[in-house]
């Protein structure tokens, strides 16, 4: 055990984990401190400015990794349908307090803005004394609870586009109103160009052991007009019924099956499909 | 070992232990503030709330190093204030306490969510304590209470 660190800038924790590999990335703490670890070796990074705020530059938006959901929630910059998930995370103490890069760094596929980084093909910067490496979301994501990060290495930027889509949909469903994890989490986006799909993106959260999104399936439609996409509607909606492997948890493997189809269906509704 | 500064309850402190240790068990063990209650370890149920940089925070779940050069304030510090007279006085006369384990977490919940919404709606006084459970009064009576001290403190918050 060496003992827990508080570094004064980006450089003195890069150094610090490099030295130390073994240190523990402490963010916001609502999740580490459930985990109760005996003797942890935290690398406390919470109150690094340089890794907080939020900034939009030429048509992408820039979410430093210790930016809390309520630092979030308080912005302008932050698309809605990103605000849509962070608002049901939880309550306003754990908002307070949790932050972009703690939801991701342990993997989990419920995280609730890891779905929405997904639908958005955000891009996870992670950084050592090494550099930096860029990492499109559905490749930092390696498995259950498994994330591509080195030991010598800590998120620091999450970046998405700043779209402003046609249509999109999320929901989430949880055993109760506040405080709830995601059972099934949903995001469809739409974009149309002229009266043309030009893209669709599909996800699914904590319904298996990673977010679930199927970029060629996605591609059926796109190119399509509305009414050309409702004519492929049914084979679209069976390539997610035959593809998807869902867990079995809280709720059957079969009840997430039905109610993320029902999702899907009503978002291709609503968005006119 | 490093040292850290914090602020609680007014007054400039120094803690030199283990900064992967528990705020609650700090609170309550080292400075004997046992208005911090503690009914979960997990941050579900918000008893252990106070307020870091004028924010709602569990403090079960911060670790000493995250607070170095913070401002702590917990009920009993929190007491000393005109605001909290008028959330005591509606409580009380809305027979919001019962048992009263959960108090000190929703009088902190109503002061954070006041500050920021001086007059909330219903819905909004819910979801401010959407963190904090109560297992005695089913809810409503702390809810009119907030509403009421959020009329009668006009102009506190
Ligand atoms: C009662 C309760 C309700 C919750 N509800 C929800 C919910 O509805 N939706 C949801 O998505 N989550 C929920 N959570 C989980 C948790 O609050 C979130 O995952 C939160 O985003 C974690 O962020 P943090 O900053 O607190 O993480 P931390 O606890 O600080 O860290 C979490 C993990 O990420 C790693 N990590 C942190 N920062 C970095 C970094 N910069 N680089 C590399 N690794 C890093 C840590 O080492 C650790 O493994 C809930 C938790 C509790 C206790
Ligand atoms: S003891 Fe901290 S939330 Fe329950
Ligand atoms: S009064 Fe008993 S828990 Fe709220």
């Amino acid at each position: 055990m060496v003992g827990s660190f508080i570094p004064k800038n980006k450089k003195e924790a890069l150094d610090l984990k490099a030295k130390y590999t073994e240190l523990i990335p402490y963010s916001g703490g609502t999740d580490l401190m459930v985990e109760n670890r005996k003797n942890p070796s935290y690398l406390f990074l919470g109150k690094l400015n340089e890794l907080k705020g939020i900034k939009k530059t030429d048509g992408k938006i820039e979410i430093g990794a210790e930016t809390t959901f309520t630092e979030a929630l308080e912005s302008p910059i932050i698309p809605q349908m990103m605000k849509d998930a962070l608002i049901l995370i939880a309550a306003p103490a754990i908002r307070n307090t949790g932050t972009f890069a703690g939801n991701i760094g342990n993997g989990s596929a419920k995280a609730d803005s890891a779905l929405i980084e997904y639908g958005l093909d955000a891009v996870i910067t992670v950084e050592s004394v090494r550099g930096e490496r860029n990492i499109p979301i559905e490749d930092f994501y390696l498995g259950r609870k498994h994330i591509d990060l080195n030991e010598d290495e800590i998120i620091t930027k999450i970046t998405i586009p700043d779209i402003h889509p046609d249509f999109y949909s999320y929901e989430k469903v949880g055993g109760r109103k506040a405080l709830a994890i995601s059972r099934i989490a949903f995001l469809g986006i739409l974009e149309m160009e002229s009266d043309k799909i030009k893209s669709i993106s599909v996800s699914f959260g904590a319904v298996s052991e990673k977010i679930i999104r199927y970029k060629d399936v996605e591609k059926m439609l796109i190119g399509l007009t509305k009414e050309e996409a409702k004519a492929k509607k049914d084979e679209f909606v069976k390539a997610y019924e035959d593809r998807m492997q869902l867990t079995e948890g809280r709720v059957s493997a079969d009840y997430r099956k039905k109610v993320t189809i029902k999702l899907l269906k009503e978002f291709l509704k609503n968005g006119g499909i | 070992m490093e040292k850290i500064k914090f602020k609680l309850n007014g007054k400039d402190e120094i803690f030199e232990g283990d900064l992967s240790s528990r705020l609650l068990d700090v609170l309550r063990d080292d400075f004997r503030l046992t208005g911090v209650k503690c009914g979960c370890k997990e941050g579900e149920c918000g008893a252990c709330a106070v307020l870091i940089d004028k924010k709602l925070v569990n403090s079960c779940m911060v670790a000493m190093g995250a607070i170095d050069g913070s401002e702590i304030i917990s009920i009993e510090g929190f007491k000393e204030t005109e605001r909290f007279k008028v959330l005591d006085r509606a409580f009380a006369e809305l027979s919001a306490v019962q048992c009263g384990f959960c108090t000190p977490g929703m009088v902190l919940a109503a002061e954070a969510l006041l500050s920021e919404n001086p007059h909330p709606t219903e819905e909004e006084v819910r979801i401010g304590i959407s963190g904090n459970l109560c297992r005695c009064t089913g809810y409503n009576a702390i809810v009119n209470a907030i509403l009421k001290a959020s009329k009668e403190g006009n102009g506190l918050w």
